[in-house]
């Protein structure tokens, strides 16, 4: 299918080598039969029939052009010999080798005409088939944008509502379980139940503080500063957690990355989050390495990020930061519901599933990108892009 | 001679827990109240010490309260904490912090990082 496909993409745009040996497979079509013709006397004559076949395959490689100087040739490669044979073998007939290369010149002519105007309407039917999958593309992802957002809408409000509705009756288990801890004699079983409950009410208050985050994380405070302090910074808050899973951190920050516009604390949430993700992927030890580069995009680039709206075009500037673990991956079923709010890979009581969510929310208020996807070699790999604002101080 | 604190809030099991909670481990007397305009009346009689205050509350909210009792010339010198679920302990510290005027305390609230807050306002023992 791809050989057939390859030839109607390819066929009458030949170039170079192809169109060399097609010209020379053609003219030695055309000189083999004129050499049967007249090898055999005249007998094979009937032959001279497939002569019409590279004419038209002329035609309809290279078009009117093609059409005629195939049809020139026959017509002087059967020049010598057709009169003489015609008129000896056939005397009756008033064909000569003229009216013959005319039907060849009017075959090949008109063939030349047919496929170009094939390919004409080829041509036209594949551009309008590009623009309708761009245009599908465009669609379906502008359909998934409305449905993040309207989710992301929908939980924003109903998040800032449950916390703070939450919130009052954790207080009141909270210094519950601290007015029982005091009052209460010093039971074993007892305290380590209170201490049970202490532990679950600060569980649920990080629940609760998450949902408060995802509902203000539209609030931004831009300022115009390089994301490589902001990089080493969170790699500082989070270096415990680093040290007490055994991950070996590589940094190679770039530093003469332009600045860009960011809220440095919401873009410093964003990266100890992914760098927690990538931590808690790495059981028993790892590498997470970190990386900045100054990018002129390329398309490729940009296509990296197709799941998202698109702030960014070919040949413009921007910030990639790069963040990779060598932990288990990603589930490949799960790889399109990373950003879903509420979802989440780690175990029950490890993450509340918010934390993608709010990130991903975070870098689209910054005008910037997010990608994550799984690595040929293990682990996966998160790419984030932002615009620079280059010329301003940093 | 106890300290007096005004605990408001229009949750009532949670005004119940702090003023059990305050009463155990510290020296204090405490008076609850479950309404933002009854809490100015109450401190009007009550005459507390210090106030822990909630923020959002149906009939009036912590923040009018709290302007009525900067007016108040009675009332304007007491110490107002605000508890309330509208900060966030990443924004306030574990034992309060002043924002404007007044100090914010972050719920769920430990009985001991609130215990701090209010020694710190009234320097006074447990």
């Amino acid at each position: 299918m791809n050989v057939i496909d390859s030839f109607v993409e390819n066929w009458g745009n030949l170039r170079g080598g192809a169109a060399a040996i097609a010209i020379i497979a053609i003219a030695a079509f055309i000189a083999s039969l004129g050499l049967l013709v007249h090898w055999t006397g005249g007998t094979a004559f009937a032959w001279l029939h497939l002569m019409y076949l590279p004419i038209v395959l002329s035609a309809a490689l290279f078009r009117i052009p093609g059409g005629i100087a195939a049809a020139l040739a026959a017509g002087l490669v059967i020049g010598p010999f057709m009169p003489l044979y015609v008129l000896e073998e056939i005397p009756q007939q008033t064909s000569n080798w003229m009216i013959r290369t005319g039907l060849f010149l009017l075959i090949g002519t008109f063939t030349g005409i047919i496929f170009t105007w094939l390919t004409a309407q080829f041509d036209s039917l594949k551009k309008a088939h590009e623009e309708l999958s761009q245009s599908h593309i465009e669609l379906r992802s502008a359909q998934m944008e409305l449905i993040q957002a309207a989710k992301l809408e929908s939980i924003g409000r109903l998040a800032a509502g449950v916390a703070h509705e939450v919130k009052n009756p954790l207080a009141i288990i909270q210094l519950g379980v601290n007015f029982l801890d005091t009052t209460l004699s010093c039971d074993q079983d007892l305290k380590e139940v209170l201490d049970e409950m202490d532990r679950a009410v600060k569980r649920a208050d990080y629940i609760v503080k998450g949902l408060v985050d995802f509902s203000r994380s539209d609030e931004l405070e831009l300022k115009t500063q390089n994301l490589n302090p902001i990089i080493e910074n969170a790699l500082n808050l989070v270096g415990h957690e680093l040290r007490k899973g055994q991950v070996t951190l590589e940094t190679r920050l770039d530093t003469f990355i332009s600045p860009v516009a960011a809220d440095r604390n919401k873009i410093q949430q964003v990266f100890i989050n992914l760098f927690m993700n990538a931590v808690q992927a790495m059981e028993g030890g790892g590498k997470l390495t970190v990386t900045t580069a100054q990018k002129e995009l390329s398309r490729n680039d940009i296509a990296l990020f197709s799941a998202m709206k698109q702030p960014f075009s070919v040949g413009s500037s921007a910030v990639m930061v790069e963040i990779t673990d060598t932990g288990h991956g990603i589930p490949e079923n799960k790889l399109d519901k990373l950003f879903d709010p509420f979802f989440t890979t780690k175990p029950v009581g490890k993450g509340t599933g918010l934390g993608l969510s709010i990130s991903r929310k975070i870098i689209e208020l910054h005008d910037a990108m997010i990608d994550i996807r799984n690595r040929e070699e293990g682990g996966v790999v998160v790419k984030l892009l932002f615009k620079t604002n280059q010329g301003s101080a940093s | 001679m106890k300290k007096k604190i005004l605990v408001v809030d229009d949750e009532v099991s949670l005004t119940h827990m702090i003023r059990r909670g305050l009463e155990a481990k510290g020296n204090y007397l405490v008076m609850e109240e479950n309404s933002g305009r009854r809490a100015i009346t109450a401190a009007r009689s009550f005459r507390p010490d210090i106030v822990l205050l909630d923020v959002m509350m149906p009939d009036l909210d912590g923040g009018s309260v709290a302007a009525i009792f900067a007016e108040d010339d009675d009332l304007k010198h007491i110490p107002i904490v605000f508890l309330t679920a509208i900060v966030t302990k990443e924004e306030t510290q574990p034992t309060g912090s002043v924002i404007g005027r007044h100090t914010f305390m972050a719920k769920p609230v430990n009985l001991d990082d609130l215990l701090t807050c209010i020694e710190d306002h009234l320097g006074a023992g447990r």
